[in-house]
């Protein structure tokens, strides 16, 4: 099928950026969304011009590289998929094809479909841990946690940082994001002993970030490829209160 | 870290006073609606529970006083927070669709800034005529709102300015109630469901329980023929 692009170019962090249309002719429905761009790039390249920069390392939906906003959609129309994992078969012949990058203040381009996640990175730094101490490995079953508790937080755990709930949200918000990271702690025991200091701090320093805050749309929850709903963001909101509380 | 003084100050805690004050005014609103439907009963059952309201009760000033507080926060707080979350995405996106189930999204809430600023001017105009407006007094105690309330809404054009008001009201609420619950960080997987469509009930209750008595206050103007509902 053929389909025709438009894409976002930007040649750095500070050059203006524009959408540039693209013709991609014969591709496979069997090809994954990054596979079909990759052809797109074979082709820019024999003809001597630039090839269009994205980001992707796992294409198998696990690590959280890909960005693209495919359609107005993060990720595409898939739900529960990244964009990696969307296939060409989703599409028709004939389509006209959106791609621009994650838009956010706290995500500057770093050159066409490339962001600056790092702000994630630094959110994480700022008490998204568990601080363990040396020494020899204690027993996996030496403290119960009930099945569903266990299931529960690992569901949270599940967040591969990708940024789409931010690129979703009307206000650019990290807020799935970060009550994804901090319930995976708060739901377990080993999380508790620094519960108060993590959202504190995860929750300054996303603000300090530059990232907007939740108006309860739960677009992001509709867009994250790992699903994980908004009732994260509830029980960060009553860990936030009680380390206001609580903390000494 | 934040300190415990800028605890309402984060983006979190912005959102529990954003909820906390969205709430309580639409507590207000229940109260209100209750109240206001007693004109369908006349003037002296409607008078007389102004009169207890506004007379009898030592406490009024305060809770008049408390209300314009948590009334001002909101907007206050709203208006900047909206501010804010603009410069979180200074580029716009080229196409950006709704992404579907099970996102909340709604017409009614990707307009809260809108219906807010709306709701702030109908409420000037709407307190100015009430609490500020000509008064008359009522032979039994109090003031004839009733007939205030006859002329104020005597106007076509005011009574389609207070039916508009009350579906922006309406669709302030289809998004707010279940959204300030989730501010506060409520949130259970059994109740969420129901909250989210109760949150609507109420909104369109409340929206269609006013404008039926705005438009029957026009329809029974003094003087006009007596219409029943
Ligand atoms: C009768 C008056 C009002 C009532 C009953 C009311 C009620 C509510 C409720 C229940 C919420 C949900 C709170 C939350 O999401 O946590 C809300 C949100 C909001 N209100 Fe109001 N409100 C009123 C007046 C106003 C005014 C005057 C403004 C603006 C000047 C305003 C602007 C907003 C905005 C922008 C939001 C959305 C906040 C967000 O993005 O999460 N409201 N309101
Ligand atoms: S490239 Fe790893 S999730 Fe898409």
């Amino acid at each position: 099928m053929n389909l025709k692009l438009r894409i976002w170019r930007q040649a750095g962090p500070a050059a203006a950026g524009r959408l540039v249309e693209y013709a991609a002719d014969h591709v496979s429905p069997d090809m994954s969304f990054l596979e079909m761009l990759d052809v797109v790039n074979e082709g820019l390249t024999k003809k001597g011009e630039e090839a269009i920069a994205f980001d992707s390392d796992c294409r198998e939906g696990i690590c959280g590289t890909c960005s693209l906003v495919i359609n107005g959609v993060p990720h595409g129309p898939d739900r529960g998929t990244t964009a990696c994992q969307l296939h060409m078969r989703r599409f028709k012949d004939g389509d006209s094809v959106t791609i621009e990058p994650w838009r956010a203040a706290a995500f500057p381009v770093v050159k066409d479909l490339i962001v600056d996640r790092s702000a994630f990175d630094r959110i994480i730094a700022a008490g998204g841990y568990v601080s363990v101490n040396c020494g020899g490995a204690p027993d996996g079953n030496a403290i119960p946690i009930p099945k569903d508790v266990a299931d529960l937080a690992m569901d949270s755990a599940a967040c591969i940082g990708c940024g789409a709930c931010v690129a979703a949200c009307k206000n650019a918000s990290a807020h799935l994001f970060m009550s994804a990271k901090i319930s995976q702690f708060a739901l377990l025991p080993q999380g508790h002993p620094e519960r108060h200091r993590r959202v504190t701090a995860m929750i300054a320093q996303a603000d300090g970030e530059g990232f907007g805050s939740c108006s309860n749309e739960g677009e992001c929850q509709a867009v994250c490829p790992k699903e994980i709903p908004i009732s994260n963001i509830a029980r960060m909101t009553r860990e936030y209160v009680k380390a206001a509380l609580l903390a000494k | 870290m934040a300190s415990r003084g800028g605890f309402l100050s984060t983006s979190v805690g912005t959102k529990l006073l954003i909820g906390v004050t969205g709430f309580l005014l639409f507590l207000y609103l229940l109260i209100h609606i209750g109240g206001n439907a007693l004109i369908f009963f006349g003037p002296a059952v409607f008078n007389n529970y102004a009169y207890v309201m506004e007379q009898k009760n030592p406490l009024l000033p305060l809770i008049e006083l408390a209300l314009l507080a948590v009334f001002l926060i909101h907007a206050f707080k709203t208006v900047r927070m909206f501010l804010a979350n603009q410069s979180a995405r200074p580029v716009p996106y080229a196409m950006k669709k709704p992404a579907g189930t099970p996102s909340r999204k709604t017409l009614a809430s990707s307009t809260m800034i809108v219906s807010g600023l709306w709701l702030l001017v109908f409420l000037i105009i709407h307190v100015k005529a009430f609490r500020f407006g000509p008064e008359y007094d009522w032979p039994a105690g109090g003031r004839d709102l009733y007939r205030q309330e006859m002329e104020n809404l005597s106007n076509p054009l005011m009574v389609l300015f207070y039916i508009l008001s009350m579906t922006v009201v309406g669709s302030h609420l289809f998004h707010g109630i279940a959204s300030a619950v989730q501010s506060l960080g409520l949130d259970h997987p059994k109740w969420t469901p129901r909250l989210l469509f109760a949150g609507k009930v109420f909104a369109v209750i409340i929206a269609v329980g006013f404008m039926i008595i705005a438009a029957w206050v026009y329809l029974n103007q003094p003087g006009a023929g007596r219409v029943r509902v």
